[in-house]
């Protein structure tokens, strides 16, 4: 069970959470926006379509590069963030807030267990990323 | 990050300590971006911004044939310029492929120096180097000397970047020593210096003598100053200090590249590589009809243009990318991108292409097509530049 505020990660960096209203989230970590640098453009996963975990949700384009975007866990997209087609930088300025990427169901809460919580996140960084 | 044998420049630990992304580009790791690309690039078409471009290829041409050799093998007309003066270039190989695209400094007639793309350093040192074994044993006297180590280079650039050089600086107008430079002749003030033109002055306080030219790559009013290597660290983080006097910020290869590519400056491995020839890249007017140059007669071949560049924009909001696939109307593929980027100061998607087909005529495509990864992303030619108005190109 997903614990309202808390957040689980990927290692391909995304993340998945529960709001205030215990409604499950998906977006990347402030680590992935960090190394994408300015986004300008997301190609949003389809309301109403169901993914398996690391299948491919979609697109995030920075001035410099691309990446994809994959489901942390099996889900199915209730709706999209919309916000983000016109204003993609919020997943710059706030990727675990307003700049979510869409709210999802999961089938089984215990999907998430294979995460990393925070922390375990963190190191999981610091042990593929140093320079 | 890669595990190559990537350099670093003199100004390293100043990114590293600023927290910027580093990459390694053209052997070197060097700063993307310090905060955001499009934050820098703005800041530089709005204030100022400073970039560390010591990764850059310095390489000197001395001795008294040196006249006659860059004219040889430089295709502008290098030896007629003043000293002091700056002249963009090309370097052709037999077949008139472009080896780089450069700027020759001149000093005196026996003395010129080449500021070269970092990625070509050694090709084009090699290169020069070849020429010039042909010219001594013809008894000529020229010698080459690729001193890009010894050089830390810094640009300024922007509408207020003078608001920060002039007063920092005390001109020093004489002949003689200017840091690693001998000036035969007297330079202009600074403040006199028009574009590609240089001058000698020493940075107050710190007392750095500087060689600074009005030269850049972003389209923009802006300094690039060449001090000793060693001293490279203090004059950077003397210009960052005094940032307020231009709202200074320091700017990444990131916006350098959304920066030059707006204004429609070249770059070289995109824009210019050995399979391209000048008339295809629309350099024409940088050969010389007045001298001999080597490629000059390979280009007498070249009638028709096999390649056309073009520019563009996008309405979509995907970003095109090198060597994607330009389509026309009926999606049968015409040529490749260039160069791709999104525009900060349009808030687009712009770029370049070479289109192969001779035939195409621009006006033709009003409406074609980028295949961005599987999408048909429609696109406009444009006339650039692209961070003053854009035009409806045709």
């Amino acid at each position: 069970m997903i614990k309202s505020g808390s957040f689980y990660f990927s290692k391909s960096h995304e993340w998945i959470g529960r709001d205030s209203n215990n409604k499950y989230r998906i977006g990347i970590s402030d680590f992935a926006q960090s190394e994408l640098g300015d986004v300008v453009y997301i190609s949003l996963p389809e309301a109403g379509k169901a993914y398996k975990k690391a299948g491919k949700i979609g697109e995030i384009e920075s001035v410099k590069s691309v990446s994809e975007i994959y489901a942390p866990v099996d889900l199915k997209i209730i709706s999209v963030n919309s916000k983000l087609n016109d204003t993609p930088e919020l997943i710059n300025q706030e990727p675990k807030g307003a700049g979510f990427i869409a709210e999802v169901e999961i089938s089984n809460d215990s999907d998430v267990e294979g995460l990393m919580v925070e922390d375990a996140y963190k190191n999981f960084i610091a042990d593929s990323h140093h320079e | 990050m890669d595990t190559d044998e990537s350099k670093k420049t003199p100004l390293y630990d100043e990114h590293a300590k600023m927290g910027a992304k580093i990459v390694s580009f053209a052997g070197f790791y060097m700063p993307l971006y310090y905060k955001s690309i499009i934050e820098e690039h703005l800041n530089v078409r709005n204030n100022s911004g400073i970039f560390d471009i010591s990764h850059m290829g310095e390489i000197i041409i001395k001795g008294r044939d040196a006249s006659y050799f860059v004219d040889y093998v430089f295709t502008a007309d290098v030896s007629k310029i003043r000293q002091g003066d700056i002249v963009y270039s090309l370097i052709l190989n037999e077949k008139g492929g472009i080896i780089d695209d450069v700027t020759v400094f001149k000093f005196s007639e026996d003395e010129y120096m080449v500021v070269v793309n970092a990625a070509n350093t050694q090709k084009d040192f090699a290169w020069i180097n070849y020429i010039q074994t042909g010219f001594q044993k013809k008894g000529k006297d020229v010698s080459v000397q690729n001193i890009s180590d010894a050089i830390g280079l810094l640009s300024v650039q922007g509408p207020k970047s003078r608001d920060l050089i002039y007063p920092l600086i005390s001109d020093a107008v004489k002949i003689g020593k200017c840091g690693l430079f001998d000036f035969k002749f007297k330079p202009k003030n600074i403040k006199d210096l028009k574009h590609f033109e240089f001058g000698c002055a020493e940075f107050k306080d710190v007392n750095i003598e500087a060689m600074i030219s009005r030269s850049g790559y972003t389209g923009e009013f802006g300094f690039e100053i060449f001090i000793p290597a060693e001293k490279t660290a203090v004059l950077w983080n003397y210009l960052l200090k005094n940032s307020h006097l231009s709202s200074l910020l320091p700017v990444g290869l990131g916006a350098r590249d959304t920066l030059r590519f707006e204004a429609a400056l070249p770059l070289y491995g995109h824009e210019m590589d050995e399979t391209i020839n000048p008339y295809d890249a629309g350099l024409e007017k940088y050969l010389s009809d007045t001298k001999d140059f080597i490629g000059k007669e390979a280009l007498k071949n070249i009638k028709n243009k096999e390649k056309r560049l073009i520019f563009f924009k996008l309405s979509g909001k995907q970003i095109p990318r090198h060597s994607q696939r330009i389509l026309d109307e009926n999606l049968k593929p015409i040529g490749c991108i260039a160069s791709g980027t999104y525009s900060p100061s349009n808030k687009f998607p712009i770029g370049s292409a070479y289109i192969s087909d001779s035939g195409v005529n621009a006006s033709f495509l009003k409406n074609f097509f980028i295949d961005i990864r599987g999408n048909f992303e429609k696109a406009e030619v444009v006339l650039p530049p692209f961070h003053k108005h854009v035009k409806a190109g045709g």
